[in-house]
Order: C-alpha cells, then sequence, then structure tokens
C-alpha cells in the first residue's frame, strides 16, 4: 500500500486504541497538573525536585541512551548552570529571571563546547576516563577559586528564589512548582522532537554502527559534539532551576556524586525512551523520600538491589515493561499494530 | 571519463606493506572486480578509497577530484557508496529506520532537529520504493537483527544504491549467502546500468564472473594481473596462486 | 622546605603510593585483559578494611589474620561479581561499568549499614605501633612496613607478570584475545583468575593501608578515584605502569599538600586529561 493509504488506515484508528497509545502521557499531564496542591509544601517540594532530575535525566539519556556516550562527567555542565545562578547573586545582585535562565544554559552549553572538543578527541573506555577527570576538574576549580565561593565556606549560599519582574509578586512553594512545571514541559517537548527527527535517529545510528553511518555521509563527530552540546544546555536547565530550589550550591555538585543520579534515573526507569528518564526520575525521588523517612539505611541497599538487577535481567527498565502492558491494552480493542 | 584513477598507492601498517604501489584507473558505468587469496590487501584498498584509511604514498582521484586524505563522509557526499564485508545495518533498528537514516545521509536535513522524520512524505515514498524492490516493504518494522542473513544483505545492498551513487563499493557482497541469494545480487548489480560504477571484491568466482567486465588480481598488496575475465581466467600467475580456486573458475566457464 | 620535612613527605607519598600500587595493579591487569573499568574496586578494599578493624580491634585478634581474612572476603566478594554478574554481560562493556558502579553503591551502603558511618581510626599490630626516630621528627613504623610490603608485593607480581606462564598468557590475552583463544586457551578461566587475584590484593591493602588511613564508608570512592589517575597515569596493562603511577601519584600527593595544598587535586585530574590526551595507554603502559 502506498503512504497515503498508511496514513489513512492510521487515521481510522478506533479511538480506544489512539487513547491507550497516548494515555500515559494524558494522565501524566493532568497529575502534574492537579495533583500537587493537595500535598503538603514539603512534598510539593519532592514534585518540584523530580521534575528537575527529570529534565537532567533526559538529557543525560540524549547522549547515553541515543548516542551511546557514558559518560562520568555531565555534572559539569549541571554545577555550570547552577554556579551561574549564584554568582550573579553573590557578586552582581542580579536575580532576574530573564538575566539568569539564558545565561545559565549558555554557560552550560559552554561548559559542554569545551568538553567536548576535549573528550571526543578519544572513544570508549578513555572517553569515560576523560569526562571523570573533566568533571572532577571543575569540581577542584570551584572547591579552590575564591571567587566562586561565599567569603568563609564551601560554595554559595543564600540564592533567593528569581526576580520575575513583577510588581509585587512574591513566590510560593505552589507557584515555584508549577514555574518549573513550565520548563519542565517545554524541555520535555524539545526531546521528543529532537528524538523523532532526522538528527535523533542519526544519533542511535552512530550508537550501533558509527563506521557505517560515516560511510552513509554522516559527519559523526560533529553528530556527537553537538548532542554533547545539546546535553550540557539541557543540564545546565537543571542546575539553574536545582540552585533556585536550593538556594545554594556547593562544590560537590560537580562532582562525581552528581554524575551517577541522573544515571541511575535512566538506568531505572529505561534509557532511549521519553518516558524512561522522567519515570526514573519519579521514583528514585518519590520513592526515596518516602524511604528516607521509613527505612534510611535500607533505602540505598534496596536502590543498588533493583539498580543491579535492571542491568542484569530488566535492561529496558521500568519503561518497557509498562509500555508491553499498554501494548497488549491496545490490542484488545483492535488487530491494528499500535 | 575516469571514474577513479589510483596512482602509486601503497599503505604500511607498522612493518607490513598491505598495498605496494598500485595503480590503476576505473571508467564510468565500468563494472570491475577486485580478487585475491585473503590477506592480499583488497579490503585495505576499499578502506583508502572510501576515506577510512590514509594512505602512506600515493593518490586517489574520484571523478578528476584528489580524494587521497578525505574523511569518510565527505567520500560519501562526492558520490561513493559502500557496503562492508561484515553487514553492519543498525542491528537494534528497524529496516524502515535504516532506510530512512541511510536516505538522510547525504541530504542537509540529517542536521534536522525539530520536524519528525516521518513529516518527509516524500522521502518516504522513495523508502518504500526502494525496500518494495527487493520485497523487504513488508518487514519494515522488523528490527535488523531478526532478519535472515540472506535478507540483511539483500537490504544493505539495496541500501547501498538509494543514494544514487557514482561509485559502488561492495565488499564480499556474496558472503555467506546461498547461490540463489548470490545470483539476486548478480541481477541486482546488472539492474544498475551505465550511469553507476563499481567495484566489487568477492571471492565468489560465479558472482565475479558474472558481474565483471574487468578483473584486477591483487597479491601481497600488489597488482599482478588486470584484465578482461577471459584473460585472467587464462593467466598463469593468476592460476599459480589461486590453485585452489582453479577448480571454481573451471566450473564457471563450463556453466 | 627543610630537609626533614623533605623526608617526611617522600616516606608519606611512597607509603600511600604502596597502598595506591596494590589497589591499582588489580585495577590494571583487569582492565587490560578484560577491557572493563571495575568500579567496585574500592569497594572491596573498604570492606575488607572494616573486616579487618572486626577481627582486629573489635575481636582483639592478630594483626596478620585481619590481613588475611580481609583479602579473603574481598577475593570472594570480587568472585561473586565476576561469576555472578560480569560474565552474563558479555562484552556489553557500558553494562557492566554501570554494573561495578552498583556494585559499588551496593558494597557502600552496606559497610555504612553494617558498620555504621563511625570513622574507625588506624590498627595494627602491637609490635608495629611505635615509631622511629630520624633527627627532630618521629616517623611511625607501619609506614615503613607498607613501603616494603609493596615493594615484595610488586616483585612478586612482577615476577608472576614476566616470569610464569599464566602470566605469559595474560600478556598474550591483552595483545590478541582471539589468537590466544585460538591456541587452545582458555581465557574465561584466567580472567576469573585474574580478576579474584586482583580483588584479593585489593582486600590485602585495604587491611594494610588501615594502618595508617583508617576505615570509613567513603573510602570506595575516596580510593577509586586516585587508582583511576594512576591506572591512567601510569600505564594500564602493566605491574610496572601501575607501580610508576602510584609512586607519582603518591608524591605528588604528598608535596602537593605540604607546598600547595590547593592545587594538588586540579594538578592531579589535569595530569590525567594530558596524559589521555597525548599517550592514552599511560607512561608506562601495554600500547593499546
Amino acid at each position: 500500500m502506498t503512504i497515503a493509504e498508511l496514513k489513512e488506515t492510521m487515521r481510522q484508528q478506533p479511538w480506544q486504541v489512539l487513547l491507550i497509545r497516548f494515555a500515559p502521557y494524558i494522565l501524566g499531564l493532568i497529575a502534574l497538573v492537579i495533583l500537587p496542591p493537595f500535598f503538603s509544601t514539603p512534598i510539593q517540594g519532592i514534585w518540584t525536585k523530580f521534575l528537575i532530575f527529570a529534565i537532567f535525566a533526559s538529557s543525560y539519556d540524549l547522549a547515553y541512551g541515543h548516542t551511546g556516550l557514558l559518560s562520568l562527567g555531565h555534572a559539569a555542565f549541571f554545577g555550570a548552570g547552577g554556579y551561574t545562578i549564584a554568582v550573579l547573586n553573590l557578586h552582581y545582585g542580579i536575580d532576574s529571571l530573564w538575566i539568569g535562565l539564558p545565561l545559565g544554559i549558555l554557560v552550560g552549553a559552554l561548559t559542554a563546547v569545551v568538553f567536548g572538543l576535549i573528550a571526543l578527541r578519544v572513544l570508549g573506555p578513555f572517553f569515560l576516563m576523560i569526562t571523570f577527570a573533566l568533571g572532577m576538574l571543575t569540581f577542584s576549580i570551584a572547591w579552590n577559586v575564591r571567587w566562586l565561593n561565599t567569603p568563609g565556606m564551601q560554595g554559595i549560599t543564600g540564592v533567593p528564589l528569581p526576580d520575575l519582574g513583577i510588581p509585587g509578586f512574591s513566590w510560593s512553594t505552589i507557584s515555584f512548582y508549577y514555574f518549573v512545571l513550565i520548563i519542565f514541559l517545554l524541555c520535555f517537548f524539545l526531546v521528543y522532537r529532537i528524538m523523532n527527527s532526522p538528527f535523533g535517529y542519526s544519533l542511535r545510528g552512530i550508537r550501533d554502527g558509527e563506521p557505517r553511518l560515516r560511510s552513509l555521509g554522516y559527519n559523526t563527530w560533529l553528530h556527537k559534539y553537538l548532542i554533547i552540546i545539546i546535553t550540557g544546555a539541557f543540564a545546565g536547565v537543571a542546575g539553574v532551576l536545582y540552585v533556585y530550589y536550593y538556594g545554594m550550591i556547593v562544590p560537590a555538585h560537580l562532582a562525581i556524586g552528581t554524575s551517577f543520579s541522573p544515571m541511575i534515573m535512566v538506568i531505572l526507569g529505561g534509557s532511549t525512551t521519553l518516558l524512561g528518564p522522567v519515570i526514573g526520575a519519579a521514583v528514585i525521588e518519590f520513592v526515596g523520600y518516602f524511604a528516607s523517612i521509613f527505612t534510611p539505611e535500607r533505602w540505598p541497599l534496596i536502590l543498588g538491589g533493583i539498580f543491579v538487577v535492571t542491568i542484569m535481567y530488566a535492561p529496558g527498565g521500568i519503561n518497557i515493561h509498562l509500555s508491553r502492558l499498554w501494548k497488549r491494552l491496545g490490542e484488545r480493542y483492535g488487530s491494528v499494530k499500535s | 571519463m575516469e571514474a577513479l584513477r589510483v596512482e602509486g598507492l601503497s599503505k604500511d601498517f607498522g612493518g607490513i606493506h598491505a598495498l605496494s604501489n598500485v595503480s590503476f584507473s576505473v571508467e564510468v558505468g565500468e563494472h570491475m572486480a577486485i580478487i585475491g587469496p585473503n590477506g592480499a590487501g583488497k579490503t585495505t584498498l576499499f578502506n583508502l578509497l572510501n576515506g577510512q584509511l590514509s594512505p602512506t604514498s600515493g593518490r586517489i582521484y574520484f571523478f578528476g577530484r584528489d580524494i587521497t586524505t578525505m574523511p569518510t563522509h565527505r567520500c560519501a557526499h562526492l558520490g561513493q557508496a559502500r557496503s562492508f564485508q561484515i553487514i553492519s545495518l543498525c542491528p537494534n533498528l528497524t529496516v524502515l529506520d535504516n532506510t530512512l537514516i541511510t536516505l538522510h545521509g547525504t541530504k542537509r536535513s540529517r542536521f534536522q532537529m525539530f520536524r519528525s522524520i516521518n513529516a518527509d512524505t516524500r522521502l518516504l515514498a522513495k523508502a518504500q520504493e526502494a525496500l518494495s524492490a527487493v520485497a523487504l516493504w513488508d518487514t519494515r518494522d522488523e528490527l535488523v537483527k531478526n532478519l535472515s542473513y540472506g535478507e540483511q544483505r539483500r537490504l544493505e545492498i539495496a541500501l547501498t544504491v538509494t543514494s544514487e551513487p557514482k561509485l559502488l563499493l561492495l565488499d564480499e557482497p556474496g558472503g555467506g549467502l546461498t547461490s540463489a541469494e548470490s545470483a539476486d545480487i548478480t541481477d541486482m548489480i546488472h539492474k544498475l546500468g551505465r550511469d553507476i560504477t563499481v567495484l566489487l571484491v568477492a571471492h565468489d568466482m560465479d558472482l565475479v564472473f558474472g558481474v565483471a567486465e574487468r578483473i584486477i588480481v591483487l597479491h601481497y598488496g600488489k597488482i599482478i594481473a588486470d584484465g578482461a575475465p577471459e584473460e585472467i581466467r587464462v593467466d598463469p600467475r593468476v592460476r599459480e596462486i589461486y590453485m585452489g580456486i582453479e577448480e571454481n573458475i573451471e566450473n564457471a566457464t563450463a556453466s | 622546605m627543610s630537609a626533614e620535612a623533605f623526608v617526611l613527605n617522600l616516606l608519606n607519598g611512597l607509603s600511600y603510593g604502596m597502598v595506591l600500587f596494590l589497589l591499582a595493579s588489580g585495577l590494571s591487569i583487569v582492565l587490560g585483559l578484560m577491557g572493563i573499568w571495575n568500579l567496585a574496586h574500592g569497594a572491596l578494599y573498604m570492606v575488607a578494611g572494616y573486616i579487618g578493624w572486626t577481627i582486629a580491634v573489635h575481636l582483639g585478634m592478630n594483626f596478620w589474620l585481619a590481613v588475611l581474612l580481609g583479602a579473603i572476603a574481598a577475593g570472594l566478594i570480587g568472585l561473586g561479581i565476576e561469576r555472578g554478574f560480569l560474565r552474563k554481560l558479555y562484552r556489553q562493556v557500558n553494562e557492566q561499568v554501570l554494573l561495578t558502579f552498583g556494585f559499588l553503591y551496593i558494597l557502600t551502603n552496606l559497610s555504612l549499614w553494617v558498620w555504621t558511618g563511625r570513622f574507625r581510626v588506624p590498627f595494627t599490630a602491637p609490635a608495629l605501633a611505635g615509631s622511629f626516630i630520624i633527627g627532630d621528627i618521629t616517623y611511625p613504623i607501619v609506614r615503613f612496613e607498607i613501603i616494603i610490603i609493596g615493594i615484595i608485593i610488586a616483585s612478586g607480581l612482577w615476577w608472576l607478570q614476566e616470569r610464569t606462564r599464566i602470566g605469559a598468557i595474560v600478556r598474550a590475552g591483552m595483545d590478541d584475545k582471539e589468537m590466544t583463544m585460538g591456541l587452545g586457551i582458555n581465557l574465561d578461566r584466567v580472567s576469573m583468575f585474574t580478576f579474584l587475584l586482583a580483588a584479593f590484593i585489593a582486600g590485602f591493602a585495604g587491611v594494610i593501608g588501615a594502618q595508617f588511613l583508617g576505615v570509613y564508608s567513603g573510602l570506595g570512592l575516596d580510593m577509586l578515584l586516585p587508582a583511576l589517575i594512576v591506572v591512567i597515569v601510569g600505564g594500564m596493562g602493566t605491574i610496572q605502569g601501575a607501580l610508576f603511577g602510584a609512586v607519582l601519584i603518591g608524591l605528588i600527593d604528598a608535596f602537593g599538600r605540604a607546598l600547595f595544598p590547593q592545587l594538588a587535586m586540579f594538578t592531579m585530574y589535569l595530569l590525567m586529561i594530558v596524559i589521555l590526551l597525548v599517550r592514552p595507554s599511560g607512561l608506562v603502559g601495554r600500547r593499546i
């Protein structure tokens, strides 16, 4: 059948099938918009934190899941964005969102510009190590350079929430949440577009067969470099939001511990998917919060165990299993493949 | 007009001379085969032509242009397409995905980050055309790793012509195929006609003699024979190195 | 810098370097032979340190027994990780690295749970608890002992690498896996043995090192990071590379803390990056 005929059959699919296909996204959106006000303020904070890390994890997955670049240095991009906000406040008294956010994204991306040039010179196990070293290098810069620290302590504290330039406006926990939600949705949409674009397809091609992609006409180095920069920009966004949320940043936010978080979220939730990193972030943040109240010693162990089990036996993460469930529901309603 | 001219091409790896002073030229539309025992340097030659390797010395001219040190992706843009000895399709992507990625390779749209890849209906139609020609349109949503070896080979070869290349480099296209499947490949190459120059590396003598108008024989990195199939068949030097393959040559001439 | 301070830093650097060597040698050989970064290596060091503490301090038993039991425990855990998990991810290098990170995480938190976060002060055998007096400085005996042990182990490992059949097999396996397997050698078994030995030595290092570093739950990461630097800078796949790198890093660390404490960390990571760009196989490593 022709392409036109194919598109027709898709349009004719019973609305039930289409609904089930898009249900996760619709339900998710509804939950994100409607639910948080019903929770207590600390829980609203967790919703906020989850969204911030969902952005971070999604950006990480663009490089890791789609392009196959396993790196240990992206905390530097995250921290770069965060430090931008902190430094603007500390040394220049600038709290405006309209300056801070774009600048934070820029600094995150610029860090990635430098990292990419250096890291992409080597492959495989060396790439992992060089990103690790670059990340730790920025950590030691943040630790040692006095200009990057509030006098008398490590890191920068006392960073206020962003100034929107709206007279008489002041933040509350819930209004900040919706602010973060808007940014998250924007980032989510952009990641979705990149994933399904020809560029996104080329990344997955590079992951699976770089030599072949080159012989097809793709400048694979350039594609990898571009996605690293994009990752840096998104991580910068997450870093900016994080500093607004916590009001402070410390050098440790640039160290390897912070690089591990999105990695765990992506693995758990399912890499190379749109919802996977988001699901992973949700699990880590929400379950982690409640677990830390009831079983603080056991939770990291449980998490570690789930992580190992996921890698060994469920490499598609939670997302694959959920989507299989969903597909089965969809097939019940029609014989057309969803 | 010369599609390809190679002058004094040599490639050393440490102490190993993979290619020594190789020179030849290929006319537009010519179908040429490169044969030789294992280790003779055939794949090395392809890697040099396609930009995966840089020569130790010598020059390569593609339609009059010096491409000696040109990287692989630029070679593709100039009009080269290549298949690999070991099938190198993307195993975890679908047939259609592989096709679409191939089609975008030489187009500016490969940098497109916002529009969906499915929005370009022209390209989708082209993909359908290419896949239907090798009876793979119905399996377009199947992961490549789930296809049979013969289907994968067929797909890989079919994809090499979709970008309308000027030069086709086929490295062992018949490797691992049954004689029926090989015959399909031979047909495919015949259908390509005079617009596409074809360079073929193969061990399967049926394929070689079915396709080639000219044969170059490599041995330890040097050309030891260059001529029409009938000449090569009876060349004593070739027979000497190819003792085991001699029987194949006799069988091919007999059939 | 005064002569005494110089000698002090030299000894500090060498002794720390020796502990790093013990850890890095295993990391390096496993990387060269199996192609994976075992990020859990530092955690093996830490667990052995805790077990050693339990035996030597908590139960008050013989120190060298603690060393042995710590090493054995680490070896067994390492064997478990390799056999039960790493083997099953054959050829999936990214997944293997992530897996070892998972074990680093698990072991760190397991230790936190069992032994709590309290810092364990350095401990040793009663006989070694004293100090030598050099000029105006009293210097702990354990530091000398560690240097000597390090030299002995290094010699032993070097002998193993150069003069034994198994060493030759490991070196051949690093150069050309297919060829070695083609010769009928069960590289799988050799890999297992190598991993086991590396884990055992890491555990040995954990208790030996505890003599001046003590034990705490952050050790898994804190010992891994310099070990990674050692492997990269010194060279992967060889004992001499690990030794060279470890001594170098140990000395940079010691003199760095004394002369320019701010820059020591920065220098090491910068060095790592430069080496990766210029000579990825390391200064004294096997050409990859």
